[in-house]
């Protein structure tokens, strides 16, 4: 079970449930000032601070009478780092599955942390997205009070802090990288809050596949180019034999003072289309 | 908020309406050092601007200046200057910074400078209503820049603020004033206000005997 938005943050799942109980369904789902139907009326009712438990009860009510809750979207993933010469190399897939469903052909897996640190999540999106967005703002107001370069043990630190704490409830599994004054890192963090340390690293369904090629073709002191052709080869080893993992590939690579975000830095699906005028029907067909 | 024994405020109207904590708070404000800001709108939007300026001085020779930074940042594109007690500026640049952090996590843009300033100033408003705490010793110079352009403000420790074109708090303000009323003008440059800027602490703060000092210890 695991749930993935897509880059940009949406309020609302784009679950569709038919019938009557598409309304019903949406409310469930949309985040919005409380409503209340009761008896075909609808009432705002505003937040007062503390836990509202109100949607709780409303959800219970619902499940009651028989409404399926949202499935979640899961990112059935190929995430990999390793460390190379210079720095570290990220890379990731692009797609998020809902069940069987590709949700996002397209979505971003890599997460910005710090100027010099980032993350690729596998698991339930919005945890991932959730997580590393609260651990990079707290990154960022520690940069402003002691005036220095994030470190990637610091990330690591707040992110297993707070993996830990809820028990493996965030189903989160993330691949941290980045260069600081200490050097390269790489980082693996599970869901429930243990944490490796590592030269290659994989994670997500298709990590097997990935974790093969490392295997077989990983060696110290790659080069730059060496690096992301590896890194393509594993995530590509993702994408055509996992079936969670697909589309394209997104890489990363930080060295020390730059960083080069490289979005679908390889394209090995692309979409072929019959005609870019768009198709026209005869009349009652 | 504050000590349970001192569950009400320490801050209490006299008979005259005066909020005579506050008054004293200005005062704390109006020993401290000598900062201003100019606000600068050429014709050219690209040169536009704000500056912010406050005298550094020390104690004493043996202290490590470089240790010392009254000028802050808090977001990328807003920075602030104080007058008056450092240590309680620093509560509130930590928290303007969460603030700004907290209100770019919910609405995925940087904070605009008038909500940072309102933020701010109901923080300080805040301890001049709650029990048991006393108000800031300090007034801010907020000085940003953001899709309505350059910005100003001064806040106060009631928790008032003011948007300036330019302005100067602290020691020896008056004069400072009277010299950026005479030297501001609309079409100013960016250089232009910096050079002001320098020039009105030099000349507003500085007695004729320590800009002989300084001239001496230049040569």
């Amino acid at each position: 079970m695991g749930m993935k938005g897509n880059g940009s943050n949406h309020e609302c799942s784009r679950e569709r449930v038919k019938g009557e109980e598409e309304a019903a369904a949406e409310l469930l789902l949309c985040r919005e000032p409380i409503r209340i139907m009761s008896k075909g009326e609808v009432d705002y009712v505003h937040a007062r601070g503390g836990f509202s438990f109100d949607s709780c009860r409303r959800n219970e009510m619902l499940l009651n009478k028989g409404l399926k809750p949202s499935s979640f979207l899961k990112t059935g993933t190929t995430i990999v780092g390793l460390i190379f010469q210079d720095g570290v190399i990220l890379g990731a897939d692009t797609r998020a599955t809902e069940g069987p469903i590709v949700a996002d052909k397209n979505c971003e897996k890599i997460h910005y942390m710090a100027p010099n640190i980032y993350c690729c999540g596998a698991g339930t999106a919005a945890d991932t997205e959730a997580v590393t967005d609260t651990i990079s703002s707290h990154l960022k107001l520690h940069r402003y009070h002691t005036a220095r370069e994030s470190r990637v043990v610091t990330a690591l630190t707040l992110l297993k802090s707070h993996l830990f704490r809820y028990q493996g409830h965030v189903s989160a599994a993330l691949v941290l990288g980045g260069v600081d004054v200490t050097g390269p890192h790489l980082h693996t963090i599970y869901p429930h809050g243990s944490t490796d340390s590592l030269p290659f690293a994989t994670m997500g369904s298709g990590s097997l596949a990935a974790m093969a090629v490392f295997e077989s073709k990983y060696h110290e002191g790659l080069s730059r180019d060496e690096g992301v052709k590896l890194v393509c080869e594993a995530i590509c080893s993702g994408i055509f034999n996992d079936l969670g993992s697909g589309s394209n590939v997104d890489i990363c690579v930080i060295t020390k003072g730059q960083k080069e975000y490289l979005r679908n830095h390889l394209l090995p699906n692309p979409r072929t289309y019959i005609s870019s005028k768009g198709y026209s029907f005869s009349k009652k067909t | 908020m504050g000590d349970s024994q001192y569950s009400f405020s320490l801050t209490t109207f006299s008979p005259s309406g005066k909020l005579v904590q506050i008054e004293h708070a200005l005062t704390a404000v109006g020993s401290g050092q000598t900062s201003l800001g100019i606000k600068v709108i050429p014709v050219i939007a690209a040169a536009n601007g704000v500056v912010i300026a406050t005298e550094k001085k020390l104690p004493s020779i043996l202290v490590d200046e470089t240790s010392v930074q009254k000028i802050q940042i808090l977001t990328p594109n807003i920075g602030v200057v104080y007058s008056g007690m450092g240590p309680d500026s620093r509560v509130l640049v930590r928290k303007s910074r969460k603030q700004a952090e907290q209100y770019q996590r919910l609405y995925k843009e940087p904070i605009p400078v008038t909500q940072l300033v309102r933020e701010t100033a109901a923080v300080m408003q805040e301890f001049t209503q709650s029990g048991g705490v006393r108000p800031f010793g300090v007034s801010l110079l907020v000085a940003g820049y953001d899709d309505k352009g350059p910005q100003l403000y001064q806040v106060d420790p009631s928790g008032s603020y003011f948007s300036w074109k330019a302005s100067a708090m602290g020691k020896n303000v008056s004069n400072a004033k009277a010299f950026l009323e005479k030297r501001y003008t609309d079409d100013m440059e960016l250089d232009d206000a910096v050079h002001t800027a320098i020039l009105t602490l030099k000349e507003g703060v500085l007695t004729p005997a320590e800009i002989e000092d300084y001239l001496q210890e230049v040569e």
